[in-house]
């Protein structure tokens, strides 16, 4: 039985009167992928931010295996967010040795890691480069490096691929699973359900904040009864994706005026937007 | 503070520092512009006005007298003010200064102006006319009245001695006696202290949060758009030390930006000693000088503080700017106002008002007056008001929907 590394017991988390997750419980396993699969605003992206720390939930826990809250034991976590995160005017390796002062790593224990894993890469020889030239691929890798550098237990990745070119998607997988095969432990978040299949060990669907299914590729096709996991994916997450609150619904009453103001009316025909014209 | 904790915040302030400085526009911002703007506005700017006045003197102006008759040794003054003249005879007007059919002429710089000089019995009336809004018309009358009054002053002198009395007595009844200046007890260290306290609390409030504006909100609502933040929450500092390490970058990048000014400031003015009486060096007690940099420092906390706070709160770059800039008249009113608060016999609830407390307690110090009272009132309070930003800034920090952005 491989041995649990972090543990969501319970989580709900709520944004005023939105409720983003709610009853989540999901162990993470030392050595596994764990695709977070779902659709936009499904609560992916908030559960990564629960386990990394950067939202408290609402009710319920989330501890690493030693029963300590994730906030306590960052060190253990490797995040690489959507946004990737990167200084432009900084280089690729002070954006990462940055990182890895935070985590109290000596410069040359982290020059030693980023080399090994920028080889794979490809990264070696733009380390040096600032990173405001860098094309997405690149800063995905070095948001990757980054995270990597002070050698993390747990890989936190929030749509890794996304905006990737096939060759650079190819790569990040590769070393996803290279980091696997080498006792590593990642948590990859993805809308993609072919790209979860091809790279987690275990699937966990997100629907509108809740968890819909959760195992193997081949479980998920065992339990759904169907001939494949895009199917199996619809049939779980069959009711209406809930649509997010825009700040619209969110600003005062005087700001709501404000701009309603100032924003004319949408045309409805083609003669309204002629005649707007 | 432990190690850890001290070496991520030291990380966290020369990160930001680093890449605020590799901007280049940044180093014009904080280095270049503080530096020189006043020499530039001190030195620079009175050559300037010196060249432009030689280049007025040096105009040969032409102006039409129109009299009834002209005193002699009158034109014969205007000839030497570098004016040539034609004369005409007075139209007929209900008043001198009447423009009439000489409008156009003035007005479309055909002559640069009109004297009009009727003689009335013993007195003589006159009225220029020009052009307000050209240099070479406002010269000519500025020559003419100084020509004017001279040929007056003669005229005076002449008239008193005709009655038979004596003109110095007569034009000059009470006389200062000796030097004006050796009137004054103050030394000139005090009074270069009292001139230095109308400028420098004025400068150092509205420079320290002008030049804090750009950094506070570049390492707040700048990292919150560009999704910077996030990733730099998932590390394992806590907000207090990002907090504390973004005060410290911009509080060293504001320091920078008003320690270069204030030299600047001093540098232009010690130019302005060498070449004139106007100003020297002010004369200061170590405890003055001590006090002045405790100061400034508990301004920087709070000022720094408040900004960081309410850029922290903006989703924007754009939303932040909108914030902080108008933000500015908080302190520009109050450092105005206190330019013109008179020290002596102060009440001491003065030093408790925010801002307010902390220009005058400059005031007095530039001026080197220590009163126990007024720097207990404003150092505590003052703390308290830093306290109060610092509390208020680390809310904003703790705030969940910081990594969330508008863009």
């Amino acid at each position: 039985m491989p041995k649990s590394l972090l543990s969501i017991q319970g989580v709900t988390k709520n944004f005023a009167e939105v409720e983003a997750l709610h009853e989540i419980n999901l162990e993470i396993y030392s050595g596994e992928i764990v695709g977070l699969v779902g659709s936009n605003g499904a609560g992916k992206t908030t559960l990564l931010r629960l386990m990394a720390g950067v939202y408290k939930p609402s009710s319920g826990t989330v501890n690493l295996s030693n029963g300590e809250p994730v906030t306590t034991m960052r060190h253990e976590l490797g995040v690489v967010p959507e946004s990737t995160g990167l200084y432009s005017r900084l280089t690729a390796w002070e954006n990462i040795r940055y990182h890895s002062r935070m985590h109290g790593i000596p410069d040359s224990v982290s020059w030693a890691r980023t080399e090994k894993f920028a080889e794979h890469l490809d990264m070696k020889e733009s380390l040096s480069r600032h990173t405001k030239g860098f094309s997405r691929g690149m800063k995905q890798k070095t948001a990757l490096l980054r995270a990597l550098a002070h050698g993390p237990n747990i890989l936190l990745l929030d749509e890794p691929t996304a905006g990737l070119d096939i060759t650079s998607a190819r790569t990040v997988r590769a070393l996803v699973r290279q980091l696997r095969d080498e006792g590593g432990t990642v948590i990859y978040s993805t809308h993609q359900l072919a790209e979860a299949q091809q790279v987690c060990d275990r699937i966990v669907i997100i629907h509108n904040g809740e968890i819909r299914a959760d195992g193997s590729p081949l479980t998920l096709l065992e339990d759904s009864k169907t001939e494949s996991l895009e199917e199996a994916y619809v049939s779980l997450t069959q009711d209406q994706a809930r649509t997010r609150k825009e700040d619209n619904d969110r600003e005062s009453a005087f700001t709501g005026w404000w701009r309603r103001f100032f924003t004319p009316k949408t045309p409805q025909t083609t003669r309204e937007v002629m005649e707007s014209e | 503070m432990s190690e850890g904790s001290f070496l991520r915040v030291r990380a966290i302030a020369k990160k930001e520092v680093v890449e605020f400085t590799r901007d280049w526009r940044t180093i014009i911002a904080i280095i270049v512009i503080p530096l020189l703007m006043f020499p530039l506005l001190f030195i620079l700017f009175p050559i300037l006005l010196e060249s432009e006045t030689a280049e007025l003197d040096a105009l040969e102006l032409s102006i039409v007298i129109q009299t009834d008759g002209l005193p002699e040794n009158l034109a014969e003054n205007i000839s030497l003010s570098s004016m040539d003249y034609s004369i005409e005879l007075l139209p007929n007007l209900t008043s001198l200064s009447e423009p009439g059919q000489d409008l156009e002429r003035v007005r479309n710089s055909s002559t640069d102006a009109v004297l009009r000089f009727e003689s009335n019995d013993d007195v003589w009336g006159y009225a220029i006319l020009h052009l307000s809004t050209s240099e070479r018309s406002n010269e000519a009358r500025n020559r003419l009245l100084n020509t004017l009054s001279e040929w007056e002053s003669s005229e005076t002198r002449e008239r008193i001695e005709q009655g038979g009395l004596d003109v110095n007595t007569t034009l000059d009844p009470l006389r200062w006696d000796g030097e004006i200046s050796s009137g004054d007890v103050a030394t000139s260290g005090e009074q270069s202290g009292m001139i230095l306290s109308m400028f420098i609390p004025l400068v150092l409030a509205i420079w320290t949060y002008s030049s804090a504006i750009q950094p506070s909100i570049d390492m707040t609502a700048g990292e919150r758009e560009r999704g910077t933040l996030e990733a730099l929450l998932c590390l394992p500092c806590t907000r207090m030390e990002l907090l504390f390490g973004k005060w410290l970058a911009v509080a060293t990048i504001t320091g920078v930006g008003v320690l270069l000014q204030v030299f600047g400031l001093l540098f232009a003015i010690g130019y302005l000693a060498s070449s004139s009486s106007f100003i020297g060096v002010p004369q200061l007690s170590v405890i003055s000088i001590c006090l002045i940099v405790l100061s400034i420092m508990l301004f920087a906390v709070m000022v720094v503080a408040f900004e960081l706070a309410l850029a922290m709160r903006s989703h924007s770059v754009k939303e932040a700017g909108s914030i902080l800039a108008p933000a500015l008249m908080l302190i520009l009113f109050p450092a105005l106002f206190t330019q013109v608060i008179n020290l002596d016999g102060i009440e001491g609830f003065w030093f408790a008002i925010p801002v307010v407390n902390i220009l005058l307690a400059l005031r007095e110090l530039l001026m080197n007056r220590v009163i126990t009272e007024h720097v207990l009132i404003w150092g505590i309070s003052s703390i308290v008001y830093a306290s109060l930003a610092a509390y208020y800034a680390s809310r904003q920090f703790n705030r969940e929907d910081i990594v969330t952005s508008l863009s």
